[in-house]
């Protein structure tokens, strides 16, 4: 039970004293979780939107591969994606393995289908006298899309926390794609694996406490999108 | 004589190859107001939804003499209203927005839910639709319709789902809309409203499979 004990006390002088590895991996954490929710949110919003709202040719098999997707073994997100930006892989030249925006890549990959089948479900889940209104009040095309949107703001908020808290407790990709290097590609999960594995206790300690504190402001988040879109 | 604002000739509707509605022949003068009754799912709903242009029919003619853009003129009131999740103010005047007319909003805001029945207007600009009674959402739709100064307004059971306060107030407000001469079309059952209003009353089929060609002409006797 010691080490337990010796574990939770060092891993507060980690954190009080700002250890620099500990803090580079919740620095690695949080900026390739933040380019990675750029993207996909840049990405998967719009595409989550044309999926809920319109009607094209297609649309039932982009909507099946996509919630197919949801269920990407993330190792295997890590696998293709070394493939392609490793040296020998078509995107080798810009160097991005073992780097944060290489990470950041997979991450995006992992969190794009999370964004583009759940707003599409929001979209899809929104009352249908929502469009009505908005057309018997005279809006036109675009003006029915936006409004539609912003009536599933807190449903789309939703999205976006849940896709958050998906990527930042990811190992797979970080761990194949980051390397897992010291003060650079090592976040806050796969130190933790890392540390555990070498029998340190504390600093994986005390980044779970930090990871389990922001999961809890991602719950924070989840209950107040849940409370508004109930409202 | 007044011109017809909508003149419909064999207008069919049908969902899932189901024939909910059948028109041999409807017309609606301007500034007129008609009161559709008839069993449900006569396609009084239908019907309105047609004549609101939020659908195209399966079948037949429908006509509006009105204007370039007869989506822009007519505004429905739904049965079950929807309010956006927004302020009652921005409810009131969105579709004024829409129309990019920003001037006098909150002239606009007041003079609607006054017209609607609100006595004191502001006290309901800042709730949510959350925070309203079904009465006060049904009345807020009506102004967020009245707003548009709609050349007709098209009213399903308006007086359905709210208490007999609420009623009075809806039937005093489409009172005044056909003294301002908007066109009106309202579906309903509701008896008070019926004797409220001394308007035509159109008679829909008690079943359109059964009464395949239901009586709608524009001579029916008013009222």
């Amino acid at each position: 039970m010691d080490y337990l004990i010796n574990g939770f006390s060092n891993a507060f002088y980690l954190l009080t004293h700002m250890d620099a590895a500990t803090l580079s991996a919740i620095y690695a954490t949080i900026a390739s979780t933040c380019y990675a929710m750029a993207a996909a949110l840049l990405l998967g919003v719009p595409l989550g939107f044309l999926l809920g709202h319109c009607s094209f040719p297609g649309k039932r098999a982009f909507r099946l591969v996509s919630d197919t997707l949801l269920a990407f073994p993330t190792v295997l997100i890590g696998l293709l994606v070394y493939a392609f930006i490793t040296a020998r892989g078509p995107l080798g030249e810009y160097g991005l393995l073992f780097t944060l925006p290489g990470m950041a890549i997979g991450q995006a990959v992992l969190a794009l289908p999370i964004v583009i089948s759940w707003t599409a479900q929001a979209l899809e889940d929104l009352d249908p006298r929502c469009r009505e209104t908005l057309l018997t009040l005279g809006a036109n095309g675009r003006q029915l899309a936006l409004y539609a949107l912003w009536e599933c703001r807190y449903a789309v908020g939703m999205v976006c926390v849940t896709a958050f808290g998906r990527v930042i407790t990811e190992v797979g990709v970080a761990m194949m794609l980051g390397g897992n290097i010291r003060y650079s590609t090592r976040t806050m999960t796969t130190a933790i694996a890392l540390e555990t594995s070498k029998g340190d206790f504390a600093q994986g300690i005390a980044l779970g406490l930090v990871l389990l504190l922001m999961a809890f402001m991602v719950n924070l988040a989840l209950a107040f999108f849940k409370r508004r879109g109930r409202a | 004589m007044s011109a017809n604002l909508y003149e419909a000739r064999n207008l069919v509707q049908r969902y899932n190859g189901r024939e909910a509605l059948n028109v041999p022949h409807l017309a609606i003068e301007q500034g007129e107001a008609v009161f559709l009754t008839g069993p449900n799912g006569c396609g009084k709903s239908t019907l309105l939804r047609l004549l609101a242009f939020l659908e195209r029919p399966a079948a037949g003619v429908l006509r509006y003499a009105g204007g370039a853009d007869g989506r822009k003129e007519a505004t429905l009131l739904l049965q079950d209203p929807y309010l956006l999740h927004m302020s009652v103010f921005n409810n009131v005047v969105l579709g004024l927005k829409f129309r990019n007319q920003t001037a006098n909003l909150r002239q606009t805001f007041e003079c609607s839910m006054q017209a609607a029945g609100f006595d004191e207007p502001w006290k309901f600009a800042d709730r949510g639709p959350y925070e309203l009674s079904g009465g006060e959402r049904q009345r807020v739709a009506l102004a967020s319709r009245l707003a548009l100064r709609p050349k007709v307004l098209l009213l399903d059971e308006p007086t359905a789902n709210v208490d007999a306060a609420s009623a009075r107030a809806l039937a005093q407000a489409v009172k005044n809309c056909t003294a301002d001469g908007i066109t009106v079309v309202c579906s309903t059952h509701d008896p008070a409203l019926l004797r409220a209003i001394d308007i035509r009353e159109i008679k829909l089929g008690s079943s359109w499979d059964a009464e395949p060609a239901p009586l709608l002409c524009p001579s029916y006797p008013r009222r």
